[in-house]
């Protein structure tokens, strides 16, 4: 049966907690992928203030800009904090690879940390950035928005529910198109992986790709089963996209300690316009991003679909039919849930503990890429 | 509609945001905070998203909006129909000036012109079994575009999810985290209530669209007993289609 279900805000029942100090709050990096869906929530989330963001460089500089949201960029975090000694967190919205110093640098200040959904692939790096954090006492939390999603907190309810009985098996699709373009780190290995490491032996291709982008599905078998990984085994595909270091498509399959039977698509399955910054347009296949989920039960299965139903149209700037994204509050939960934990001194849902295990499991991918065999997590 | 637990979700998201206080109301099947009707339909988010296309140039021309509202049996078809009038008006950017309606028992079929030209066709009737949750469908074809809340190659709504347990097939689509527990219809009242508290809202606008709608919901019918088109005179003055700001979340 499920366990570890997340806590959500209740609207009946939490009314009149808000009276507490705004958390004065800043971004950092301004160059991953979920940066921008942060800025309305910052901006009208009234237990937030949003005083400073300090940027990777000139180039996420000027995109962040063209948001014009009105709140102070830096390109020094030294020069932040100088001006801005009262910031009490910070969303940490980088490239992987700078995530462990933008910790550190955190956590010496004492400063609370929103990290983004890859802390690190580097075990050793994130048994330090645990401890670091403990010792600081600060709260980490890790941005796996899923877990706010209304379809995501429905499908929950019913499995705890017992609507369908245990689990037997779960298949589930993190599918997007790739972001490489307009985050060109995200087609870095070193960057989004942490290191330059081959896929395998023979292939030209490198870790740090779509899997890198895609572990909502592994933390969310977790949380539906209760149970742990028992192993997994992957298998790359070719590239769709020419001239990209890493892998763009692959699938995985394993069991989890339960028994529960899982297979995993965690592709950039879907083709994009190369465009530099992400707007209209952008998607070539109608649907930048689906998450659809199937669980068989012993009592009945349920079928889900986390990003539908939307509105859809064919009119500019390409004249194809697209998706429209209707229903998409999920940062507002995440924000939520990380100004509560910090104002009452809670643990988040997704902190770096809990999140090792997904971490291991999407190396334990990559590990049976490499070796064709199963990998033990 | 459980206005307790409606107002106990518009409690918290004033308190959340700090909006004024305030209640709602229901009369005569309407939700109203004080003496002003609410237009939960302007605040659904496929709505909201309908209307954003049509203000920024992924639609261009608009020339037609098809639309259809499907209710349970013993549903109160005039004022359904008065919702989708409204809901023409506002994606239409354009007052209902007439009116043509054929109709019959639990039925009505409207055709509508806007002050612009634009043609409107709603489809109405209270014919689904007690209990069956309603469903409608706007779709508005413009010469650059068409702009649908239904998926190509299918004509009733996609759910999120769909259980099969014991109870056979249930479906599931939760649109408001915040709101998580309401109805649908719940939920759209809830936040166009919060809107209006906001001041996101304006009171004016609403009241006189929503007389507007009442007023040529109400010609429909009479055009289908007079076999005859009913004219509705263009008022100059308050602009009532204009978009509400609605706190964007992406």
């Amino acid at each position: 049966m499920a366990s570890n279900l997340v806590n959500h805000v209740n609207p009946v029942k939490k009314e009149r907690q808000y009276f507490m100090k705004a958390v004065k709050i800043a971004m950092m990096g301004m160059t991953h992928g979920h940066t921008r869906k942060y800025y309305q929530t910052l901006l009208d989330n009234k237990k937030l203030d949003w005083i400073a963001s300090c940027a990777q460089d000139e180039d996420a500089k000027k995109t962040y800009e063209l948001y014009q949201t009105g709140v102070p960029c830096y390109l020094d975090p030294e020069e932040m904090y100088e001006k801005h000694p009262d910031i009490e967190a910070v969303v940490i919205a980088s490239a992987n690879d700078k995530h462990f110093e933008q910790m550190k640098w955190c956590a010496e200040k004492g400063i609370h940390i929103l990290s983004m959904k890859i802390p690190t692939f580097d075990m050793a790096e994130y048994d330090a950035m645990i401890e670091m954090c403990d010792k600081a006492g600060i709260v980490c939390q890790i941005e796996l928005e899923m877990h706010y999603n209304s379809v995501v907190r429905r499908l929950k309810k019913l499995i705890a529910d017992g609507a369908i009985g245990k689990i037997k098996s779960f298949q589930a699709t993190n599918i997007t198109l790739s972001p490489v373009w307009a985050f060109p780190w995200q087609g870095d290995p070193k960057a989004s992986f942490g290191k330059v490491s081959r896929l395998k032996k023979g292939d030209e291709r490198f870790k740090g790709g779509a899997l890198c982008d895609h572990p909502h599905i592994f933390d969310l078998i977790r949380h539906l089963t209760g149970s742990s990984f028992d192993y997994i085994y992957a298998e790359v595909a070719p590239n769709l996209r020419d001239g990209l270091k890493v892998e763009d498509m692959l699938m995985a399959v394993g069991k989890m300690k339960d028994g529960t039977a899982f297979l995993f698509d965690p592709s950039w399955s879907r083709l994009e316009e190369k465009l530099k910054v992400p707007g209209p347009g952008w998607e070539r296949f109608p649907k930048r991003m689906e998450v659809n989920v199937t669980i068989t039960g012993e009592k009945g299965m349920i079928t889900c679909d986390c990003f539908g139903p939307n509105v859809y149209h064919n009119g500019a700037p390409n004249d194809r039919y697209t998706v429209q994204y209707t229903y998409f509050d999920e940062w507002i939960g995440l924000i939520d849930e990380f100004v509560d934990c910090i104002r009452n001194k809670k643990t988040p849902l997704i902190n770096l503990k809990w999140h090792k295990e997904s971490i291991q499991a999407m190396l334990g991918c990559y590990e049976s890429i490499e070796s064709g065999k199963i990998a033990k997590i | 509609m459980n206005l307790k637990k409606m107002n106990k979700g518009l409690d918290f998201l004033r308190d959340k945001y700090d909006a004024a206080k305030g209640e709602i109301t229901v009369k005569d099947g309407h939700c109203y905070v004080g003496a002003v009707p609410l237009l939960p339909g302007r605040m659904e988010r496929k709505i909201v998203e309908l209307k954003k296309m049509t203000e920024n140039g992924t639609l261009e021309g608009v020339s037609t909006l098809r639309f259809a509202a499907f209710v349970p049996k013993g549903a109160d078809i005039e004022e359904v129909l008065a919702k989708e009038l409204d809901l023409a008006a506002y994606l239409g950017a354009s007052d209902v000036v007439r009116v043509m309606a054929a109709g019959n028992g639990e039925a009505i079929n409207v055709l509508a012109k806007l002050a612009n030209d634009v043609n409107v066709s709603v489809e109405v009737a209270a014919s689904l079994p007690k209990g069956e949750a309603a469903f409608d469908r706007h779709e508005i074809i413009a010469k650059r575009g068409v702009a649908c809340d239904q998926t190509v190659d299918t004509h009733t709504p996609h759910a999120s999810i769909r259980c099969y347990g014991a109870k056979g097939a249930v479906e599931y689509t939760d649109v408001d985290t915040e709101l998580f527990g309401l109805t649908y219809e719940e939920i759209w009242n809830v936040r166009a209530a919060f809107a209006l508290l906001q001041k996101r809202a304006d009171a004016k606008v609403w009241k006189s669209a929503w007389a507007k709608a009442v007023k040529a919901a109400d010609l429909a019918f009479k055009a289908d007993k007079a076999k005859t088109a009913k004219t509705i005179a263009v008022k100059k003055g308050l602009d009532t289609n204009q978009s509400i700001k609605v706190a964007e979340v992406r």
